[in-house]
């Protein structure tokens, strides 16, 4: 019982660090991408493939693992990120079924539909991490999303974030503020790869198996649904939004009625509580943090203003939230 | 590369794949031309439509010998079916849609997966996971021309589903070009406030359109499942497919359609079969193709080309 | 907003609790629990519904003779949708929150390694009746199956397709899925080894419905004949597009074509197909009894996936009745022992032997299809690399 919630925790990680990444391109950069999927598998195939045939340590995979996800988002997002709003959910779509093929069919490196299997456990400084340890692989997982976290919250609060959201509420607006709006979307895909790419690898560590048949398109559309369950625009929101689709999909099974209904009555729960969302809460749980500029000891002129305006807008925003 | 007919054999192969695309492309394309988003159930109300239809026609010819009556009880199912879907298409849009006309483009998005999980799953909750088989309401045979290694076979159904998609689109056509109710529909599409000022009611029209587009899915799901057999998740990747052909051949335009799906099946035959590209990328040579029309003509082929107001 | 989200959160967390507190101990208790894994939803879902329903069979006719001494065997199962993640939670809930004993299933290759390899490292012994990959029983020795491997089962197909058939050169057309592609590479192995050639090799996708591009070009190759190791829904498609391409070269098939659902969705096009699956038990009644409950409770006949299952589970059961006998109480490193110690157990698909890997050791059946009934040719086994009939 405790050790199937902490399994449940355990993904609840690995799909919150996809669902962050998800955020900074759907949440921040404005684009619909259903592509995690993808990224998610090369991470595990890049950690499956060096641990298993040149007998690296999965820790030293790890960044190649980034490296190499983030890499591929930018090779096909130079391209497909001209595309707009439904065009692009359509293109990432294929582009993630087409790195799932490609995985499926590459039988001299991916090992095609057998999957890579025995895959060595992690140890670092001389312990072996063993993932049936519940409890210490979760410890693992949460140091991970934390340290995503924490570098995804800085990036947002700087230059970039404050870039990214102005793309996203006018692309031809933020253009003409001389912002580069190709370098920030690509910037902001491979990052969003990158977290997928880190999930995956964790993925492979703590099946220590791999094989296609697990990242489908479904994979993608979960990732997308957590962020906006949690709210768009915010990490701490699709965290949240990673843990309540983990507890929906294992619900059944964590109460033990998971023989008393059909299997798919699930999937039909799931599909109804995005309608019932949809209509009712369509900004997610938590909202949309919407950036307010506070005075804060600035020192320019700007900045005084810019609080001054801030202040002044507030009432008027709040009326229009509670209409 | 062998041999003529073993050309002429993977033309009309890539041809009917197509024809199959451009059916389903076409109630895709009705249904985004006039609300602009990606109807994602629109392949499991083509899947509600064959099961309607594989009933309804199994009760309509109970155990009769193959004749006649079996092609004419075969088109009165698919009336049924059309009927129950399109009613089925305007309780969706009602119940899931409409609340979110205004809500930002990926609330109806994520709305429409929603109901895609719901139907597909129900469907294999009630009818089983196994595939069922819609039979043929008449004789198969293929025709062959030639004969031996040399012949090119063709069976009627093939035939049949290039006739239908090719009536259906000129219908449709028509119906919006030259109706009154289609002139509402494109002022709809244009402008949904402004077409209201004019005394449009859209909220009708937009419901009219998802039934319009669900009985096509009906008509379609029916004369793909001869072929490719009922089972609950039937609608999900040639809706994709369909959608990606809708897009290649300029979304919202009836012909484009027509077009891009039958230049995606014999792009994916061909691709396969001539070019040597291994089978298993095949879907990667439809989705290729639509990033390349798509960088190279937004629009797609036969798109109006429309700027980007800021 | 944030008080409601924390109420409910409790809520979800105290239910699970006081149910499993309500629920009943796992030894020396009225029931005794064993887990089942397979596909329940998805693409090929029919075939982990059809051996869940075996082993519901086997399990409803041993309670209903009283169980083992008066204590019920209770069947939890859980659906591995197919995919690996889903498979390991499945087997981590039935092993900490369920503490079952033995678990029939999955149903799947894949999934298979991975739960194997939890299995293992939890002394939980595992009866798969379906995975056929050959290294699946490589993971340990808490790990056996009902079917046969790729490698024999291809063995003997290579060699009666060569032999038997006199076959020199023929096509396959498998799918991208590690069943059907460990089928094509053990058969090809042994069909190259009796002189044999593979000529045209094509594959398909998961979920592919047109398979006129490949048929085509296979066509204008003209092999002997076809090899389709596949599931029932391909091979229904392929049967039926070869022949509106007006193919007239004979099909060859494995186990996977055992499945009653072929005949439903090819009917006639199914006339004349060779394929390779387990054996019948000829003589004894078994076979036939079982087909006919199955058949009457649940409206569908098994396949020989099911027919696996439900040999797996009497084997299971006969195990947990042996350890109960002897120590009073089920543990997990005695029932695997049982289960190890299996010896001429009549299945009704014929008599059950394990080798020291956990692997099955049987014979292969041939059959051919007679319209739309299959025929029963024989059991085979290839002895120094000739192809020997048994009996």
């Amino acid at each position: 019982m405790v050790n199937f919630f902490l399994l449940i925790l355990i993904y609840t990680g690995i799909y919150s660090l996809m669902a962050i990444g998800q955020n900074v391109i759907t949440g921040y950069a404005g684009m619909l991408s259903l592509c995690q999927a993808g990224f998610f598998a090369i991470g595990s195939y890049v950690t499956a493939i060096l641990c298993v045939d040149c007998g690296w340590n999965f820790f030293a995979t790890l960044p190649i693992a980034a490296l190499l996800s983030a890499l591929v988002g930018v090779l096909i997002g130079l391209p497909t990120l001209r595309l707009k709003g439904d065009y692009l959910a359509i293109a990432t779509l294929g582009l993630g079924e087409i790195i799932r093929n490609v995985i499926n069919n590459w039988d001299s490196l991916t090992n095609g539909p057998m999957g890579i299997q025995r895959i060595p456990k992690p140890s670092i400084l001389g312990i072996t991490i063993n993932p049936y340890n519940k409890l210490g692989y979760l410890l693992m997982v949460v140091i991970f999303v934390l340290v995503f976290y924490l570098i995804l919250k800085r990036l947002a609060d700087s230059r970039m974030g404050r870039a990214l959201e102005a793309i996203r509420e006018d692309e031809i607006a933020a253009g003409s503020m001389g912002i580069n709006v190709t370098k920030y979307k690509v910037f902001s895909f491979a990052i969003g790869a990158a977290c997928a790419g880190v999930a995956g690898s964790l993925q492979t560590c703590f099946s220590l198996s791999v094989t296609p048949g697990t990242y489908t398109f479904m994979v993608s559309v979960m990732v997308l649904c957590m962020v906006v369950l949690g709210g768009m625009g915010n990490f701490k929101a699709s965290i949240l939004g990673a843990f309540l689709i983990q507890l929906i999909s294992y619900f059944p099974q964590l109460v033990g009625l998971s023989n008393a209904f059909p299997a798919q009555v699930k999937q039909i729960l799931f599909g109804l509580i995005l309608i019932v969302m949809m209509i009712y809460r369509p900004q997610g749980i938590m909202g949309r943090s919407r950036r307010t500029y506070r005075w804060a000891g600035g020192k320019t002129k700007d900045s005084r203003f810019l609080a001054r305006l801030a202040e002044k807008l507030k009432p008027g925003k709040s009326k229009e939230a509670s209409k | 590369m062998g041999s003529v007919s073993e050309f002429f054999q993977h033309f009309l192969n890539g041809l009917t794949l197509g024809g199959i695309y451009a059916l389903i492309a076409l109630g895709y394309t009705m249904v985004y031309g006039i609300l602009k988003f990606i109807n994602f159930a629109h392949g499991d109300i083509l899947m509600v439509g064959a099961y309607i239809g594989l009933f309804v026609f199994d009760f309509l010819r109970g155990s009769t010998p193959l004749g006649p009556w079996w092609f004419f009880a075969f088109l009165l199912a698919m009336i049924c079916s059309m009927v129950a879907c399109g009613l089925l298409g305007m309780f969706i849009e009602k119940i899931a849609y409409k609340p979110l006309r205004k809500a930002t483009r990926l609330a109806p998005l994520l709305s429409a997966i929603g109901v895609s999980f719901v139907l597909s799953n129900t469907a294999a909750w009630v009818f089983g996971t196994q595939s069922r088989k819609l039979e043929y309401p008449f004789d198969n045979t293929p025709i062959v021309i030639g004969s031996g290694l040399n012949g090119v076979s063709v069976t009627p159904h093939q035939i049949l589903v290039l006739c239908a998609s090719a009536v259906m689109m000129i219908v449709l056509k028509l119906f919006v070009d030259k109706t009154r109710m289609g002139k509402a529909m494109r002022a709809t599409s244009l402008d949904q406030d402004t077409s209201k000022l004019m005394g449009i009611k859209s909220d009708h029209v937009i419901s009219l359109t998802f039934a319009i587009g669900s009985a096509l899915a009906a008509c379609g799901g029916m004369l793909i499942a001869l072929d490719f057999k009922v089972y609950a998740t039937m609608g999900t990747m040639v809706g994709l497919k369909a959608f990606v052909a809708a897009v290649v051949g300029g979304i919202g335009n009836i012909s484009g359609a027509m077009l891009g799906g039958l230049l995606l099946g014999l792009l994916e035959t061909f691709g396969v079969a001539v070019l040597g590209i291994p089978q298993g990328y095949k879907d990667a040579i439809a989705f290729g193709v639509l990033i390349l029309i798509l960088l190279f003509k937004p629009d797609g082929l036969l798109g109006k080309n429309e700027k980007e107001k800021v | 907003m944030k008080k409601a989200m924390i109420f409910v959160l409790i809520v979800l967390l105290a239910v699970p609790s006081i149910l499993v507190a309500g629920g009943t101990g796992e030894n020396g208790a009225k029931s005794v629990k064993i887990g089942f894994i397979g596909p329940m939803t998805g693409d090929n879902a029919n075939y982990g519904v059809l051996c869940n329903q075996a082993v519901k069979l086997a399990l409803s006719e041993i309670n209903a003779a009283g169980g083992i001494n008066g204590i019920q065997i209770e069947l939890i199962t859980e659906d591995s949708e197919g995919s690996v993640e889903k498979g390991l939670s499945a087997i981590e809930k039935l092993s900490s929150s369920d503490k079952i004993v033995a678990l029939v299933g999955p149903v799947f290759t894949g999934i298979s390694f991975a739960v194997g390899a939890r299995c293992q490292d939890e002394g939980l012994v595992m009866v798969t009746p379906s995975a056929t990959h050959k290294e699946i029983t490589a993971i340990g020795d808490c790990v056996f199956r009902t079917v046969v491997s790729d490698g024999l089962q291809g063995e003997v197909a290579g060699a009666y397709f060569a032999q038997a058939l006199g076959y020199r050169n023929i096509a396959v057309l498998y799918t991208k899925n590690d069943y059907s592609q460990g089928l094509y590479e053990g058969m090809k192995t042994s069909f190259e080894a009796n002189g044999g050639k593979i000529g045209v090799v094509e594959t398909c996708q998961v979920g592919d419905k047109d398979f006129k591009t490949q048929l085509t070009k296979i066509k204008a190759a003209s092999p002997d004949a076809i090899y389709i190791p596949n599931y029932t829904a391909e091979m229904a498609q392929i049967l039926e597009q070869a022949s509106q391409l007006g193919m007239t070269i004979p099909f060859l098939s494995g186990d996977g074509f055992s499945n009653p659902d072929i005949y439903n969705l090819a009917g006639a096009f199914c006339d004349g197909v060779v394929y390779v699956a387990p054996t019948q038990v000829e003589e004894s009644t078994a076979y036939v009894d079982f087909v006919n409950k199955y058949a009457a409770t649940y409206g569908v006949k098994p396949d020989s996936f099911a027919t696996n299952a439900y040999d797996a589970t009497r084997i299971v059961a006969d195990a947990l009745a042996t350890v109960y006998k002897n120590t009073g109480k089920f543990d997990r490193a005695d029932v695997r022992d049982a289960v190890a110690a299996t010896k001429d157990f009549p299945g009704v698909a014929g008599v059950v032997n394990f080798a020291e890997n956990g692997d099955l050791i049987a014979y292969q059946g041939v059959y051919k299809v007679n319209g739309t009934t299959p025929e029963y040719l024989g059991a085979y086994s290839v002895i120094d690399g000739k192809l020997t009939k048994v009996n």
